[in-house]
């Protein structure tokens, strides 16, 4: 386990060596699985802690909702309202999304995370490394997809940076995405030996595909809802 | 630790074979993030502090609200005869504060709701979240700039990796030290121009450095990505308003 947390740390500065020692790894797979898993539990688990500490650092919702409410009362623009009998059924249910849209901490979902967030991971490396390699071999590249998976695991290690969100109302951000986008294209540059713009063209095509299939499955699904509803409504 | 204040200091006077040594080390990338935080969290110390003091502080909504309302009628009083403020405006503030006092009530009201833990501890822990999120802020928006400007470097003949480059760019952070006086008025903005000027210039020194090639080369590069950036958004402006008038 130490060595498999010093290649995802070595491999978080983009150095080629850690890339290459997973390449040459008789079972890259294996503990390019073990690299995923690994990150993913630690960063779910110190994430719970925060997540916990956030919540007992906040007011209970149920109190923030009645105070709010009250607040809105004393507005001008309430006595509009006032005659509308939905208004307060319309105003709980709004309270039932949006403090979780923006936020609100929920020791559950965060704990949730300790299962899910390894499956989400795996599922990522998974396909990324499989499209992945189908392009670095059509762009001319030298590694199998073993090899591949291997590296493309390490990019992975992005994911430390989370590991911040023990401190409770921490914002990673973007940073983690645009970090992880650079390790692929190290992982590959390497597992293939690519000259540098057919592996950045190795790891741009898969978020290509990704959105042409994005746009493609929404524009079968408008069609669909606009066939139905269509059809609804002419008969 | 001497090191890496070395290096910074270095890195300030644009020694050459500071830049050289620097790049070409295995570690470029993990002394130029370490700098980078450092000098981020450095930066918001000051600003850290008095945000827990302030926080800590009971809080008196409606002397609050007064104390404000004082100060603004002050701003008015001051500097209404220099700068020519019709009256419409000032009614305007006045209109506009009253119609949002409710909304920040909401807001005071729920700072004043009791917590699992003590209070101090919630002012304390938000504080020191808001704080530490400072590096990932200056990381995110320099790894995404710094993409676009490794693209151009190589698309310009340039050799560093993406290692050599960001290593090496990570040191246009050091003169923003001086953010750290941010918090002091008038000042705090002039030295924060003079980090932002001497911060891009050692960006452009760094990047030459990495890729080895010419100063002039590294300040298109170092700009490219951001005159792209300027001419889609005219484009994108110039499109939206064709749009607009074809639409009437």
């Amino acid at each position: 386990m130490k060595a498999l947390i010093r290649l995802a740390w070595e491999a978080l500065f983009l150095r080629e060596d850690p890339y290459a020692e997973m390449r040459d790894s008789s079972n890259a797979v294996l503990r390019g699985l073990g690299i995923v898993v690994l990150i993913a539990v630690a960063v779910a688990l110190v994430g719970l802690v925060g997540t916990a500490l956030e919540w007992a650092t906040t007011p209970d919702l149920r109190e923030m909702q009645e105070t709010v409410w009250q607040g809105l009362q004393k507005m001008e623009w309430y006595q509009d309202l006032e005659g509308i009998p939905e208004i307060r059924q319309q105003f709980d249910w709004g309270w039932q999304i949006f403090p979780r849209l923006f936020g609100a901490p929920n020791v559950g979902t965060a704990a949730l995370r300790i299962v899910l967030l390894p499956l989400r991971l795996a599922l990522t490396w998974g396909l990324y490394g499989l499209v992945a390699y189908l392009f670095a071999r059509l762009l001319g590249g030298q590694g199998n997809l073993g090899q591949t998976l291997g590296c493309t695991a390490l990019a992975a290690a992005p994911q430390l940076l989370n590991l911040a969100s023990f401190f409770p109302y921490i914002i990673v951000g973007g940073v983690v995405g645009t970090w992880t986008l650079l390790c692929r294209y190290v992982a590959l540059k390497t597992c293939h030996r690519l000259r540098w713009g057919r592996a950045l063209a190795a790891t741009l095509l898969p978020y290509v595909l990704l959105a042409v299939f994005v746009s493609l499955f929404s524009c079968l699904i408008g069609a669909a809802a606009s066939l139905i509803i269509g059809g609804g409504t002419s008969r | 630790m001497n090191e890496l204040l070395q290096l910074a200091r270095d890195a300030l006077l644009f020694k050459h074979e500071t830049y050289v040594e620097h790049t070409a080390r295995a570690d470029a990338l993990k002394r130029g993030l370490t700098l980078l935080v450092l000098v981020t969290l450095l930066a918001g110390v000051i600003s850290l502090v008095v945000n827990v003091v302030n926080g800590m502080r009971p809080t008196d909504f409606d002397a609050n609200m007064q104390e404000f309302e004082q100060s603004l009628q002050t701003f008015f009083n001051n500097a209404g005869p220099f700068l020519n403020l019709p009256p419409d405006l000032k009614r305007g503030f006045r209109e506009g504060l009253k119609a949002a006092r409710p909304g920040i009530e909401i807001g005071a009201r729920i700072a004043e709701l009791p917590t699992p833990l003590p209070r101090p501890v919630g002012v304390l822990l938000s504080n020191l979240g808001a704080f530490l999120s400072l590096p990932f802020s200056r990381l995110a928006g320099w790894v995404g700039y710094g993409i676009w400007v490794m693209l151009a470097a190589k698309l310009m003949g340039g050799r560093a990796t993406a290692a050599q480059t960001l290593g090496a760019t990570a040191l246009y952070a050091v003169p923003h030290a001086l953010d750290i006086l941010g918090p002091v008025p008038c000042l705090g903005g002039l030295l924060g121009l003079v980090a932002t000027v001497w911060g891009i210039a050692i960006y452009v020194k760094a990047l030459s450095v990495a890729n080895e090639f010419t100063i002039g080369r590294a300040i298109v590069a170092t700009l490219l990505p951001a005159l792209v950036i300027v001419l889609l958004s005219g484009l994108g402006l110039l499109a939206l308003l064709v749009v607009g008038l074809a639409a009437g």
